[in-house]
């Protein structure tokens, strides 16, 4: 036992604690991450990836059907509807993540500071975020965009506002169990400051079930801006956009089907993509293996 | 000094934890407007001396680990004094709150709880050493390389998760991390009932070891009284946040006054089919300690209760050096025993 | 003592992702009518999934091999409905943890009276006077009126008693028991084993009890199995496995017990680790950490009868040896032949 040098010990940070594939979400997740990272790709290299301008209109392909050159037929204004979705994934990506990232700069903060220090804090702070809830989601959005003005940003900020309270709950209920774990206790009664506690313990061990939430999230986002757009709230005509596509190849879903389902199944492809990461993230957050 | 166990050094008068009329109550709500607390532990008497082993039993509701989450500052109590080396820990300045938590530290009964799941446990044997600053980074490497040696942990195991351990292996780096601030007092909260038996054993020797070689003193808690007989030196029984009885562990054990003591080891399924449990049983179950009873909290169950019982709260009474119980019956037993004797040394001188 | 259950060569794997567990592995036992069998050893060793096994409740991923008979009646070639309608009547089951073993929304008296009708035809008021007897027979102080109390109502100890009641309810011939009073205090399961033997001495039933603690088992059965890492080690009458263990295993787990007689000393400690029973070693799973171990250990040795009343598995005893035609052991080594003291 002694034969081990002293240099053994003081490895570990080093040493690898798990392959990348089980903590990106395994299986599920690798596949779900491959999807995201090709739509992000798709979406920035939009401008060289696309055949045509997404503006472009062309008087002669009204509603045309699909050809070797337009591989998703055109729209009402003749307007290429590859090339429009490709960059409409600009625009729900964007939505998507930002408003999952603003509303986690938010809401983790909340939930951390409610679920570690507890009672009356977390009373108040709880009541404030369900004071948030009880509005109808739609309705709080809709009511912002009243007062800001359609758009596509003012869309990401009434997601974001929509996601905060979400994310605060998941993140505090998280909290809440690591907190009463006999290691958070531990590290206390071995004079740990509830700095390096939060930092060390509670951080880690409460991300999961956020991340998690935050990949569903996503995915709901998504749907959320194109529900906005379809209504005419999120991003406004000419931009190309998903929901505002369905809205209006709604109109033509006999004539020219493909105006309504190429933008659909791109909806359907990134809601999949992010909801295959949730469910692998949720498996990889088990540190005990026990779902595996 | 009315304590004395067999392990008191003469030089060592102040006891290294006192504990003097130490309540924890907790409060409760009742749906909405209702309310009440929880008497945890209602007035606690306690010594430990410089490595020493005391054993604190009692069942569930017992309020014996409340009281070691008091001991080890991790629970604020209600009333009482707490004093370690002789100072007031309430009334200690900051750094002195400090230096006593470095000295008391706690070890729990889930090893698989007490280790962060996805720290490698030399982290977690350093994480204390981190905190208090401990020497320079090196000298803390080293100190964790003697700790896994001390509680008996191959270095090689340094940079593993614990999921990667063995129940008695995670134990061990529980109490690693627990030694690592050189405390003096280690507070075990049933540390072996999560184990299997030839693990427990382990532990249990473990325990027994840096005991002896560090003069380690332990406030082991724990329900399973052939664990307790084997390691402690004395023994406090609890009942309802009470101590019924405390004396040195072979006195409880041979010779118990209080009749709960008597009942808790008399329903000791001994691993000896030739030694069968007593036939007497207590009936009934430990009551709330919401509502604890009247007078003597035991009364209720007890087999010998009398009327004053339930009137009255018995005080402890003292048996032998180091020896007292709280119990109306064998009060009065002791005292007609004393009144035969000075009878009978009256009848001699006469 | 006749037979009531027979189990012959009876092994369970685990299919798992990396190959599979061998759990328990070609464990023969019989229990006999009105007895008291304590089935030790600690995690792992697949006492549970031996009893599961007889039961029927193992999950899909685990493969039973050999024969399982109750009364003559080969279980494993019964289709499943067969299976259902034997539990809860002729073989019930009694799990360690009263709190989850109830429906928290249903009173107890329902829970009870719910499990005759499974099995009987009988009118709702003589499913109800039948569970009333049964609470008042498992000591329920007023059980008319508790009848309709959820179980959240009641301490673990009257939860305890009200599981048994209801694997009472149709007279099983066989009642498992496993870890039935570990997460009760002292004083209660000093109450619910006293109970036990009592249900025992007056229905007859014979009892399986899955214990890790010996002193439980030392207290109320009649004979005991001890297992280890799957495997069947030593059966024998319960005062003679306490008195003079002969298996090293045994030995070594009752000298692990803290106890009187070892204060102040070192308890034994068996050195090394469970094997891992992905990758078993092909003979004795205990040789590995066995102080006596030979040549002979790499193949498994066969249970066989040591004397009248005592069955072992281990290539030390002469019966066993004479099965492969073996000599006595030339040297016997000392019962207390010291057993190295490891880490972990």
């Amino acid at each position: 036992m002694t034969a081990h040098p002293v240099a053994e010990v003081g490895k570990a940070a080093r040493a690898p604690r798990r392959r990348l594939r089980t903590r990106l979400g395994g299986r599920e997740g690798l596949a779900g991450w491959t999807i995201v990272f090709i739509l992000i790709a798709v979406a920035i290299l939009a401008p060289i990836l696309a055949p045509h301008s997404p503006e472009a209109i062309d008087g002669n392909r009204i509603l045309a059907a699909p050809t070797a050159t337009h591989p998703f037929g055109s729209d009402d204004l003749g307007r290429d509807v590859l090339s429009r979705v490709l960059y409409a994934y600009r625009v729900s990506l964007g939505i998507a993540v930002g408003s999952v990232l603003l509303a986690m700069a938010v809401g983790l903060p909340i939930g951390v500071f409610a679920g570690y220090v507890g009672g009356w804090t977390d009373l108040i702070l709880m009541r404030l975020i369900d004071l948030l809830l009880s509005f109808p989601a739609l309705l709080l959005a809709i009511s912002l965009i009243a007062i800001l003005g359609p758009g596509s940003l003012v869309a990401l900020l009434a997601i974001a506002i929509i996601y905060v309270p979400i994310m605060a709950r998941v993140v505090r209920s998280s909290v809440l169990v690591v907190r009463g774990q006999a290691y958070v206790r531990g590290a206390r009664a071995r004079g740990a400051s509830h700095l390096s506690i939060v930092r060390g313990h509670v951080l880690p061990n409460a991300i999961g079930p956020a991340l998690v939430q935050a990949s569903v999230l996503m995915a709901f986002a998504i749907v959320i801006e194109a529900a906005l757009s379809f209504l005419g709230l999120g991003s406004q005509p000419p931009t190309p956009e998903l929901g505002l596509m369905l809205a209006d190849g709604n109109n033509y879903l006999t004539q020219a089907p493909w105006v309504e389902i190429f933008p659909g199944l791109g909806i359907a492809i990134s809601v999949l993509a992010f909801n295959l990461i949730g469910d692998g993230l949720r498996r990889s957050f088990d540190p005990n293996g026990i779902t595996r | 000094m009315t304590e004395q166990s067999r392990t008191v050094i003469e030089q060592d008068s102040v006891p290294l934890l006192e504990v003097e009329g130490l309540v924890k109550r907790f409060p409760i709500r009742r749906g909405l407007f209702g309310s009440g607390s929880v008497h945890a532990v209602e007035g606690v008497d306690l010594q430990i001396h410089a490595g020493e082993v005391l054993s604190l039993v009692g069942e569930s509701g017992s309020g014996k680990s409340t009281l070691g989450m008091c001991v080890t500052g991790m629970s604020t109590p209600t009333a009482g004094r707490i004093r370690f080396a002789g100072e007031d820990v309430a009334l200690a300045s900051r750094r002195g709150r400090a230096d006593f938590r470095r000295r008391v530290q706690p070890v729990f009964q889930d090893p698989r709880s007490s280790l962060d799941p996805r720290w490698p446990i030399e982290t977690t044997i350093r994480e204390p050493l981190d905190a208090y600053r401990v020497g320079s980074s090196a000298e803390r490497t080293a100190r964790v390389a003697e700790l896994m040696d001390l509680v008996g942990l191959p270095r090689h195991f340094a940079p593993r998760q614990p999921r990667e351990l063995s129940g008695g292996q995670q134990q061990r780096v529980a109490i690693a991390a627990a030694l690592a601030l050189r405390p003096e007092l280690l507070v075990a909260d049933e540390p072996v009932s999560a184990l299997d038996v030839s693990v427990q054993a382990q532990i249990l020797n473990l325990l027994d070891e840096l005991r002896n070689r560090l003069k380690l003193a332990l406030l082991f808690i724990a329900h399973d009284l052939s664990v307790v007989e084997h390691l402690s030196d004395r023994v406090a029984v609890m009942y309802l946040g009470r101590i019924v009885e405390t004396g040195p562990v072979e006195r409880i054990f041979s010779a118990p006054e209080h009749p709960y003591t008597r009942a808790l080891i008399d329903a000791i399924p001994h691993a000896d089919p030739g030694r069968k449990m007593s036939r007497i049983r207590l009936t009934g179950e430990i009551p709330s300690p919401v509502n604890p009873p009247s007078g003597c909290r035991f009364h209720p169950r007890c087999p010998v209760a009398v009327d004053r019982c339930s009137t009255e709260e018995p005080q402890d009474t003292q048996f032998d050096e180091g020896h007292s119980a709280a119990c109306h019956v064998a009060a009065a037993a002791l005292a007609q025993r004393g009144s035969i004797i000075s009878v009978l040394s009256e009848g001699a001188t006469s | 003592m006749t037979a009531l259950v027979e189990l012959q060569d009876v092994s369970v794997d685990y299919a798992g992702h990396g190959g599979s567990v061998s759990a328990v592995q070609n464990v023969s036992l019989t229990l006999g009518e009105n007895e008291t069998f304590g089935l030790v050893g600690e995690s792992g060793c697949g006492k549970t999934t031996l009893s599961m096994a007889l039961m029927g409740l193992l999950p899909a991923s685990a493969r039973v091999t050999g024969q399982l008979l109750f009364r003559g009646q080969d279980l494993l070639a019964m289709s499943e409905a067969e299976r259902r309608q034997q539990r809860g009547d002729e073989l019930s089951m009694v799990f360690q943890d009263p709190a989850t073993s109830l429906d928290p929304t249903f009173g107890i008296g329902y829970q009870v009276a719910e499990t005759v009708r499974a099995h009987r035809r009988v009118s709702r008021g003589e499913s109800k006077a039948r569970a009333l007897a049964l609470l008042r027979e498992v000591g329920i102080p007023a059980a008319e009126s508790r009848y309709a109390d959820p179980p959240h109502r009641l301490s673990g100890g009257m939860r305890q008693r009200v599981v048994m009641a209801a694997a009472l309810a149709n007279d099983p011939s066989l009642l498992l028991a496993d870890e039935p009073t570990t997460a009760l205090d002292v004083t209660i399961q000093a109450q619910v084993l006293d109970l036990l033997a009592e249900l025992q001495r007056k229905h007859g039933t014979t009892i399986l009890l899955i214990a890790h603690d010996l002193g439980v088992v030392a207290q109320i059965c009649d004979r005991v199995g001890v297992m280890y890492a799957g495997q069947l080690v030593e059966v024998a009458p319960v005062a003679e496995l306490f008195a003079a263990p002969r298996h090293p295993y045994t030995r070594a787990l009752l000298e692990a017990l803290p106890s009187r007689g070892r204060r102040g000393r070192s308890l034994r400690v068996i050195g090394g680790q469970v094997p891992d029973l992905s990758d078993p070693p092909s003979g004795c799973r205990f040789a590995d950490r066995c102080p006596h171990r030979m040549d002979v250990c790499a193949t498994v040795p066969p249970l066989v009868d040591s004397d009248s009343r005592r069955r072992i598995a281990c290539w030390l005893d002469p019966a066993t040896r004479a099965t492969a035609g073996l000599p006595p052991v030339p040297a016997a080594p000392t019962p207390d032949a010291p057993i190295a003291v490891g880490p972990s």
